[in-house]
């Protein structure tokens, strides 16, 4: 069999292998939305004390500063031992945990570039900080984190790959499988795995522009 | 004792780091009357303004709106019950002009859609801007994102409105169109402090002149008479230098 037979034989496990990849990118990216929200707010709002905030930083250095190699390693290997936890869990909660870091950093700069009197005005109108913060901030923090959050979308996308390291049987892996059983043909089903890639990255891409381009104000520029 | 006054601010002490910044300030406005705030640079002006309102909060001192002592714990709702307009507007940058002027009375004051949308309408055609109200706020002038911040702030039906030196960031030719504003409010009986150094609108439109310098109030009366025979040196000095420098 040439290799475009394979190919066309073993696209739908590029396919699924695809499908696996999605599904990891995206629990990942929710796990470091709602956290790194969380952390974000925590830092700016909540109190000041020690006791809460230098954690929070602690927690940002370590899964910022560490390669996501290791971290995979860590939390597979690690949990392993004590309760079983398949690949894909253990990939989803490395990589959520190190996005929500990532993406804790993009909210707080978003946040801290809508300008003081912003909140100012809202608290003088007689919202509350929870009322500011949902009406007045957030939706103009969110305009300012949208592109930063891009490509953190971007980074992720390709970093799932990752993910075969431990196991995770997602599109690089299956590329491999693919591999193993055709004759050296490497560069031609890498080169399809790569444009796979590519097309899921501009795709996403496009939406969030779109939604980017939605959110202008008219008028106002960054 | 004091039930006739809308606003009535009684000992108000304000440090920042050992720097006494309003060293026990008081006084009262009654219901439609207009104080002006007048003082050098630096003179606590714009800290006794944010105290009203805690925005920031006093070390000592009351005050209390229509009767009612404001609080840390009453906060929010005695805000909703005082307009601040600020020197550089802070119109929600994110919302229409519309949106501006209806976003708090429907989120604060929980009043409904419809009726948020007509009270809007209505202050901001009393500002003079009611075809403006699809604009966002950075495809407005300085004097009319001025005059919105007076609408929102007229849309929340305040008991008395707080003005920090409304006119400070505008252009000299845009300065008149948020004065005339003033001067109408004032009219129309809004109980208003306003700090300012437009000594046309303090002529005109004030009851009572109050001259702060050094944390202090110095000297207050009507601005005829602060104008044309001031007791204090300082203030004569001060109403002097305003006259010449415009
Ligand atoms: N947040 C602050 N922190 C420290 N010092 C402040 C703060 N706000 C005002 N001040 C100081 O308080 C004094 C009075 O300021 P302000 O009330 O702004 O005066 P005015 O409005 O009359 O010009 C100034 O010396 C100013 O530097
Ligand atoms: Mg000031």
């Amino acid at each position: 069999m040439d290799i475009y037979d394979v190919l066309i034989r073993d696209f739908p496990f590029l396919l699924k292998g695809l499908g696996v990849a999605i599904v990891l990118l995206a629990a990942l990216l929710v796990i470091g939305f709602v956290l790194g929200m969380s952390i974000c707010l925590l830092q700016l709002y909540g109190p000041k004390t020690r006791l809460l905030q230098w954690p929070l930083l602690l927690y940002e250095r370590v899964f910022r500063g560490v390669p996501i190699i290791i971290m995979l390693f860590i939390f597979y290997y690690g949990i392993s031992g004590v309760y079983d936890i398949s690949a894909f869990a253990a990939a989803i909660l490395a990589m959520g945990l190190r996005s929500a870091a990532y993406q804790s950093q993009i909210f707080r700069s978003a946040f801290q570039s809508v300008p003081a009197g912003q909140m100012m005005a809202a608290r003088a109108m007689g919202m509350s900080k929870a009322k500011a913060i949902r009406h007045i901030i957030f939706p103009q923090a969110a305009r300012h984190a949208i592109g930063p959050w891009t490509n953190e979308f971007s980074s992720e996308i390709k970093e799932t790959s990752l993910a075969y390291v431990i196991g995770v049987v997602e599109l690089t892996r299956q590329a491999h499988y693919i591999i193993t059983s055709t004759q050296g043909n490497v560069l031609i089903v890498f080169a399809v795995v790569a444009l796979l890639y590519f097309v899921l990255n501009r795709a996403g891409n496009s939406l969030l522009y779109a939604y980017e381009r939605k959110l202008a104000v008219p008028g106002f520029e960054k | 004792m004091t039930d006739d006054l809308i606003l009535d601010v009684q000992g108000v002490t304000k440090s920042y780091d050992g720097l006494e910044v309003l060293k026990g300030i008081g006084f009262g406005l009654r219901k439609g009357e207009t104080k002006v705030l007048i003082g050098p640079s630096g003179s606590g002006k714009s800290t006794l303004l944010r105290c009203i309102n805690y925005l920031t909060r006093p070390d000592a001192g009351r005050i209390f709106l229509s009767g009612e002592e404001v609080r840390e714990g009453n906060i929010d709702a005695m805000r909703a019950r005082m307009g601040f307009v600020f020197q550089d507007f802070n119109l929600f940058s994110h919302l229409t002009v519309l949106d501006n002027v209806r976003i708090c009375q429907i989120k604060v004051s929980g009043i409904d859609r419809e009726t948020a949308t007509q009270r809007a309408q209505q202050e901001l055609a009393r500002v003079g801007l009611g075809d403006k109200a699809a604009a966002y706020p950075a495809e407005l002038s300085g004097g009319q994102q001025q005059r919105v911040s007076i609408a929102r702030a007229l849309a929340m039906d305040p008991d008395v409105l707080l003005f920090d030196e409304p006119t400070s960031a505008l252009d000299p030719e845009l300065t008149n169109e948020v004065i005339r504003v003033m001067q109408q409010l004032a009219r129309d009986g809004m109980t208003m402090v306003v700090v300012t150094h437009e000594m046309s609108f303090a002529r005109q439109a004030a009851d009572e002149l109050i001259f702060m310098e050094n944390g202090h109030i110095v000297e207050q009366g009507p601005p005829g008479n602060l104008f044309s025979h001031a007791a204090s040196e300082r203030t004569r000095a001060f109403l002097n230098v305003i006259a010449e420098h415009g």
